[in-house]
C-alpha cells in the first residue's frame, strides 16, 4: 500500500458495472419503454416546445445513461444533472444532446463542460466570471443559464443581485464571450400561493434581465409538479425529474392518476423458508414475535442496499402474487417476511415495489412506511443492486 | 486544481480502523478476530479495510456473499474469508476454487457445494438458528444437517470445519438463551459425530459484553468502524475511534431577508437578515431526509441545524451573520473531535442505527484513505 493519502474513483455501479452473473437476487429491473411514455405523456401534458429530462444522481438511481436515451426517444430535448461530472460521463457514453448542469464546486472546471458542449447553469456572478474566463481560455463562447431564487432558498441569485449579475452578463454576449441561452428557477411546491409568487417573481427576473439586454432562448421554472399542476410556470422548457420515472410528486395523487408507469421494480430473492412456532422472535432486537405457528421467508436485500431500515414491521413486499409486510428489523443485507400459513421455496422473487397496477406494492407505499419521499426510496438504492434493462 | 463535482468525501482514517481492530483483537484474546467487510465494509470500501483488518491482526475476514469473497481475491488477499448467505445461482464452484470458506444454512447449499467441488475439499461452517430466525437451520433440521455433513467430511469431500449462530441483541437474558440453545445445538451435533475444530457466535455486541459467548472467534463489524453497537454506549465510550469522515464544501452562501423560505414545501423561514449556506449533499449521497429536522452539520468550527428539507442533492444552512465563504469545509458527521457529529448522532436523528448511516453513504461520496500504511 502507498504511501499518504489514496483516492477511489467514484463511479456509480449501476448500469454497466462488471457484475458476476451468479449472485444473490438483488434487481432493479428498469422499463425504459416506460421512461419514453412518461416523458412523451408529460411533454403532452405541458405542451412546451422544450423539454428536459433530469437524470441526476445516476438517473434518480435507474442508471443515467440508459435513461437518457429512452427519454430522448420519448420526446425530450434536453438533459439536466446536477454537476460537470455527471455531464461528461453523457458525454462519454456517447451522448450528444444538450445537456445543463448547475452545481458546481468553488474551482469548479468550466472549462471541461464548456469543451464537451455543456450548459451551465449560473448562480452568482463570481460563477459568471468563472465560466466567461473559461470560455475564454478554451475559445469557446459558454452558453449559461442563468438561475435566480425565486423563493427557494438554495442556489440561485438573490432579487437584489438580479441587475447587476445580468448587466455583467449582457456585457459578456456583447463581447462574445458567452451566450445566455437560459434564465431558470425552482420552485418550492408549496402551495398554489407560493407557487403564483414564485411565478411572480420569475417574470420580473425575466424582465430585469430583458431590461439589461439579456434575451433567453429557454425560461425556465417548473419541474413535474409545476408541469403538471401550475401552467403558468410552464415557460419555454420544463425539467422533468421524478415524472420521467413514473412517480408522483404529490401527495394526493398517485402514478396511474397522473397516467404515468413506475419505470424501476424492485425485486429480492428468497434465501431460506422455515417453519416456526407462534411466539418466535424475528430479527435484531426481537421487534417482531409470531402470533401463530409461521412459515419466514428470508430476502437478500437489507438496508446496505437502500431498503430503510425505519421501514421496518411496516413496509410492503409482493412474493408470488400476494402481499405482506417486513417482520422485525431490517438488517445489513437481509430482512425476514412471516407469510403466515402460507409459503414459498428457496429461490422465489420477493418485489418490495413496482407498478401498482401489476398487483405489487408502490414506492409510494414504501416511503409512506420509512417516513420519506418516492424520490428517496429509489434514489438510494445501492450499488450491490444489478440494473437490468429487459428489452 | 479544478474540480468536475462539487466536494463530497468520505475520509477514511485506515490507522484508526487498526487501532479499533487491535483494540476488539485484545478484548477477546485469545479466540481470533475475524473482521466483516460485508457490504463494500459498510461503506468504507472493501479493498483497502480488508488490508488493513488483517495489518492489525484480524486473521480471517467475513464478506457475507461469494462475489465479495471474489472481488478480494481478485486484489490479492490471500487470508481465510467466510461467506454465508446464498442463492440457488450462487457460484459455489468458484468460491471453491478460490479457498473460501462456506456458510451452510440447509441441506440444499451442503449439497450444491458437494456437486460444485470438483477435486477439492471446501471448509464449511454450519449454522444453526439460535434465536434470529433468520438464515441457519432450525433446531429440527439441525441433526439431519449434521449428519450428512459429518459423512460427507468422514468421506474426505469436505472439511467440517465450523458451527455458529448469530445472537439477536434483544436483551441480556435472549442472548444467554441463545448461548443455551448454540451450546444445546453442538451437543447435539457432537452426539451425531461432528468434531469442530471452531466455534463461533458474537460479534460486536457480545464481543465486548458477553464473553461467554466468544469461543474460538468473533466476528466484529460494527465496532471495527468505530461506532457502538450499544444504545447506551458511543464508540469513544468503548475505546474506538470512528473511522469514516463525511465532508463537504459550501457551495454558496447568499444573504437573504427576514422571513425567506428555505427548501421544498418552504418549511422553515428565516428569523431575520441572515445568510444560507448551500451544502452540496443531499439524500442521493446518504444524508437521511428523515433526519432532516433535527440533524446538524460542523461549518467553521461550530454546529448549524439543517434549514428546510433535505433535497436529493443538497442541503441549506442558516448561519446567521457567522463568516462562512465559498469552499469552507463542512462535516457531515466523523469521529466528534472537532465538534462534528457522529454516526450514531445521525442515527438517533434518522430513527435508526449507527451501521445504516455509515453503509448508505452514497457512490457520488468520493472515499479517500489516510494511513494507508501501518504506523
Amino acid at each position: 500500500m502507498t504511501m499518504g493519502d489514496a483516492v477511489a474513483d467514484a463511479e456509480p455501479l449501476g448500469a454497466g458495472a462488471g457484475t458476476p452473473p451468479a449472485m444473490l437476487r438483488r434487481e432493479a429491473r428498469i422499463d425504459l419503454a416506460a421512461i419514453s411514455r412518461n416523458v412523451r405523456r408529460l411533454r403532452d401534458l405541458a405542451g412546451t416546445p422544450h423539454a428536459m429530462a433530469v437524470v441526476k444522481a445516476d438517473g434518480y438511481g435507474h442508471g443515467a445513461e440508459p435513461v437518457a436515451r429512452a427519454a430522448l426517444a420519448g420526446g425530450a430535448d434536453w438533459l439536466g444533472v446536477v454537476d460537470i461530472a455527471e455531464a461528461l460521463r453523457l458525454r462519454r457514453a456517447g451522448i450528444d444532446a444538450p445537456v445543463l448542469c448547475w452545481l458546481h464546486a468553488r474551482d469548479a472546471d468550466f472549462g471541461a463542460a464548456l469543451d464537451a458542449r455543456v450548459d451551465v447553469g449560473v448562480s452568482s456572478r463570481d460563477q459568471l466570471r468563472e465560466v466567461a474566463a473559461a470560455a475564454r481560455g478554451c475559445g469557446v463562447v459558454g452558453f449559461v443559464h442563468v438561475k435566480v431564487d425565486t423563493g427557494l432558498g438554495r442556489n440561485g441569485v438573490e432579487e437584489t443581485g438580479w441587475r447587476a449579475v445580468f448587466e455583467d452578463a449582457a456585457a459578456l454576449e456583447a463581447e462574445g464571450v458567452l451566450r445566455v441561452r437560459g434564465v431558470f428557477s425552482h420552485l418550492a411546491n408549496a402551495g398554489p400561493e407560493e407557487d403564483a409568487r414564485q411565478v411572480a417573481a420569475f417574470e420580473r427576473a425575466l424582465s430585469v434581465a430583458g431590461d439589461a439586454g439579456v434575451r433567453p432562448d429557454l425560461r425556465h421554472l417548473a419541474s413535474t409538479a409545476g408541469a403538471i399542476r401550475v401552467p403558468e410556470s410552464r415557460f419555454d422548457l420544463v425539467r422533468l425529474g421524478i415524472g420521467v420515472y413514473g412517480l408522483s410528486p404529490f401527495e394526493d395523487a398517485t402514478s396511474a392518476d397522473l397516467g404515468l408507469t413506475p419505470v424501476l421494480t424492485l425485486l429480492g430473492g428468497v434465501v431460506a423458508v422455515k417453519r416456526v412456532p407462534a411466539g418466535t422472535g424475528v430479527s435484531y432486537g426481537y421487534s417482531y414475535r409470531t402470533t401463530a405457528r409461521a412459515n419466514l421467508a428470508l430476502v437478500s436485500l437489507g438496508y446496505a442496499d437502500g431498503i430503510p431500515r425505519l421501514a421496518s414491521n411496516r413496509a410492503p413486499v409482493s412474493i408470488n402474487g400476494r402481499r405482506y409486510t417486513v417482520t422485525g428489523r431490517v438488517a445489513m443485507d437481509q430482512f425476514v417476511v412471516d407469510m403466515g400459513t402460507d409459503t414459498c421455496e428457496v429461490g422465489d422473487d420477493v418485489v418490495l415495489f413496482g407498478d401498482p397496477a401489476t398487483g405489487v406494492p408502490s414506492a409510494d407505499e414504501w416511503a409512506d412506511a420509512a417516513e420519506t419521499i418516492n424520490y428517496e426510496i429509489v434514489t438510494r438504492l445501492g450499488g450491490r443492486i444489478e440494473r437490468r434493462y429487459p428489452s | 486544481m479544478s474540480a468536475l463535482s462539487p466536494t463530497r468525501r468520505a475520509v477514511i482514517d485506515l490507522e484508526a480502523f487498526r487501532h479499533n481492530v487491535r483494540t476488539l483483537a485484545a478484548v477477546v484474546a485469545p479466540a481470533e478476530t475475524m473482521i466483516a467487510v460485508k457490504a463494500d465494509a459498510y461503506g468504507h470500501g472493501m479493498v483497502p479495510v480488508a488490508r488493513a483488518a488483517l495489518e492489525a491482526g484480524a486473521t480471517s475476514l467475513a464478506v457475507l456473499d461469494i462475489p465479495a469473497a471474489l472481488t478480494l481475491r481478485d486484489a490479492g488477499i490471500d487470508a481465510p474469508l467466510f461467506a454465508w448467505l446464498h442463492g440457488p445461482r450462487s457460484d459455489f464452484a468458484a468460491a471453491i476454487a478460490a479457498g473460501v470458506d462456506l456458510g451452510v444454512s440447509a441441506l440444499w447449499q451442503l449439497e450444491a457445494i458437494l456437486a460444485a467441488r470438483g477435486a477439492s475439499r471446501p471448509r464449511v461452517h454450519l449454522k444453526v438458528d439460535t434465536g434470529l430466525s433468520r438464515n441457519g437451520a432450525s433446531v429440527a433440521d439441525w441433526p439431519g444437517l449434521v449428519r450428512r455433513a459429518v459423512e460427507v467430511d468422514a468421506a474426505g469431500e469436505l472439511r467440517l470445519h465450523a458451527a455458529w449462530s448469530h445472537l439477536a441483541d434483544a436483551s441480556v437474558e435472549d442472548d444467554e438463551a441463545a448461548l443455551a440453545r448454540f451450546r444445546e445445538a453442538v451437543y447435539v451435533a457432537e452426539g451425531e459425530g461432528a468434531r469442530f475444530p471452531l466455534l463461533h457466535l458474537a460479534a460486536s455486541s457480545a464481543g465486548l459484553r458477553m464473553p461467554a459467548a466468544h469461543f474460538g472467534l468473533v466476528r466484529f463489524g460494527i465496532a471495527a468502524y468505530g461506532v457502538s453497537p450499544f444504545d447506551d454506549a458511543t464508540g469513544a465510550d468503548l475505546g474506538l475511534i470512528p473511522a469514516m469522515t463525511v465532508e463537504s464544501e459550501v457551495a454558496s452562501v447568499k444573504r437573504v431577508p427576514a422571513g425567506h423560505g428555505v427548501s421544498y414545501g418552504l418549511t422553515y423561514r428565516t428569523d431575520g437578515e441572515t445568510s444560507l449556506a448551500l451544502v452540496p449533499l443531499g439524500y442521493a449521497d446518504g444524508l437521511p431526509r428523515v433526519a432532516g429536522p433535527r440533524a446538524s452539520l460542523l461549518l467553521n468550527g461550530r454546529r448549524f441545524p439543517i434549514a428546510g428539507r433535505v433535497a436529493m442533492d443538497q442541503v441549506v444552512l442558516d448561519v446567521g451573520d457567522h463568516p462562512v465563504a465559498v469552499g469552507d469545509r463542512v462535516v457531515m458527521f466523523g469521529p466528534g473531535g472537532e465538534g462534528e457529529p457522529t454516526a450514531e448522532e445521525w442515527a438517533e436523528w434518522a430513527k435508526t442505527i449507527g451501521d445504516e448511516i455509515i453503509a448508505r453513504v452514497g457512490h457520488r461520496v468520493q472515499r479517500v484513505y489516510r494511513n494507508g500504511s501501518p504506523r
